[in-house]
């Protein structure tokens, strides 16, 4: 059934193909465009360097005028990532607008990566361990790393 | 998990989308209470609402019964402005049958919509948007095959989709225009929100249910060629400490400048826009 949001999905999709974002991937499952697979590799040049972390992103019919509910699928170790993988981000809650595509969306997700946001803590330990001891932060986002090559 | 820095951990407190989710549960519930636009109802009903209320704000009502003579609230959700706006402005196009009028806005939607893609928005992300306004404007001229009557003008204007996707629309083209100009609407933005103009249209003009005031009306105005008659009901007096008459704020895009009365008037009480009818239309809208 071909809904607004169905054919909005399809036209994101097909962005994503043509001119895909560095360092970002995603597509929806084979039978199920409302649900998608990402993968953001983590930024060159950062602790997250090498990381291969997956998502999932699932959208409703209320898309885009609602924001997807996007969950990583790998273990994250992050000041606004919270245990079950939901994201702390402004645009994905009270600052969503339909003119974000999911290009923009896990773009955004990716440069949440080395720019957290402390005020707003979904963990609360990698929180205060990113202000006060950023060497140990470092080392833990490392093992976050190592863990995503292999983990499922 | 166990959080050795005292304060709340993030087991204590609810999380950002729970509190989240809970406002728009009151707010939704709240709103619901009324359509998205209201019947037309008589100025005397607004009348009644501060019978037994602030002196200031009964004088002021009873003085808008001079220019004004009816009034259609909106739902207070946030979209209050866009909606009268869009009610209010197809409504006028219904009534005057102006199709030169629809060309000439069309041409400004036109040059917004450019305006987007060279800010380096996807054109995929608004055109459902921009073609939905365009389809209603289109409606409210005779003659058509989707052309609508006030009873359906009104239905469309009640119908969640339609609705949310012309707020959307014109939020889009308000946060062009801001960026656009943004030189201009600098002073303005910092004046009533401390932010950049990027976290501006970010925060504030871009996500729906996010209240408007100058700021987004002059930057609507302008990009759509459209004037706005804005009255102010609020407590303040005049200079010498009585006088109640009712301000108003006419936004005037440049293409405008001979326009008399606006075609849109809005009634504005601290945080929420209605419309209202001017008594000069009076005769021609009671037909």
């Amino acid at each position: 059934m071909s809904t607004p949001s169905r054919k909005r999905l399809m036209r994101d999709f097909k962005r994503l193909q043509q001119d895909p974002p560095a360092g970002i991937s995603g597509a929806p499952q084979d039978n199920n465009i409302m649900l998608w697979n990402a993968v953001i590799f983590g930024p060159d040049d950062t602790p997250w360097d090498g990381g291969t972390f997956k998502l999932t992103l699932q959208f409703t019919e209320d898309y885009p005028n609602k924001p997807p509910t996007v969950r990583f699928v790998s273990k994250m170790f992050h000041p606004n990532i919270y245990a079950d993988g939901s994201i702390c981000l402004d645009i994905l809650q009270n600052q969503w607008s339909p003119i974000y595509d999911v290009a923009a969306i896990l773009t955004s997700i990716q440069s949440l990566l080395c720019d957290p946001n402390p005020n707003s803590p979904a963990n609360s330990e990698a929180a205060r361990m990113y202000s006060e001891n950023r060497r140990e932060y470092n080392r833990r986002v490392r093992e976050i790393v190592e863990q995503s090559w292999t983990a499922e | 998990m166990n959080s050795e820095g005292g304060g709340a951990s993030e087991e204590d407190r609810p999380r950002d989308d729970e509190i989240l989710a809970f406002h728009h549960a009151i707010r939704a519930a709240d709103a619901e209470k009324l359509e998205f636009v209201g019947d037309k109802e008589p100025l005397t009903v607004l009348a009644a609402e501060y019978e037994a209320g602030n002196p200031v704000f009964k004088a002021k009502v009873e003085n808008l019964g001079q220019s004004y003579f009816a009034i259609r609230r909106a739902r207070g959700d946030g979209n209050c402005f866009f909606r009268s706006f869009m009610f209010s402005y197809l409504e006028h196009i219904l009534e005057t049958k102006n199709e030169a009028e629809v060309r000439r806005v069309e041409k400004n939607i036109e040059q917004s919509k450019r305006a987007l893609i060279e800010l380096g928005y996807q054109e995929f992300t608004f055109e459902d948007f921009l073609s939905i306004f365009v389809e209603q404007l289109e409606s409210a001229l005779p003659g058509r095959e989707t052309s609508v009557d006030i009873d359906q003008l009104v239905q469309r204007c009640r119908d969640r989709y339609i609705s949310d996707y012309v707020v959307m629309f014109f939020r889009f083209v308000t946060s062009a225009e801001i960026r656009k100009r943004a030189e201009f609407f600098e002073p303005f933005i910092i004046g009533i929100s401390n932010m950049s103009v990027q976290q501006f249209c970010k925060a504030s003009v871009e996500p729906m249910g996010e209240e408007s005031d100058h700021v987004h009306i002059t930057a609507l105005s302008d990009a759509l060629g459209v004037p706005i008659r804005v009255v102010y009901l609020d407590r303040s007096v005049g200079a010498d400490g009585k006088n109640t008459d009712v301000n108003h704020h006419d936004f005037i895009p440049s293409e405008c400048s001979g326009v008399d009365i606006p075609p849109v008037v809005l009634l504005y009480r601290p945080g929420h826009y209605d419309i209202l009818y001017t008594r000069k239309d009076e005769g021609r809208q009671n037909e």
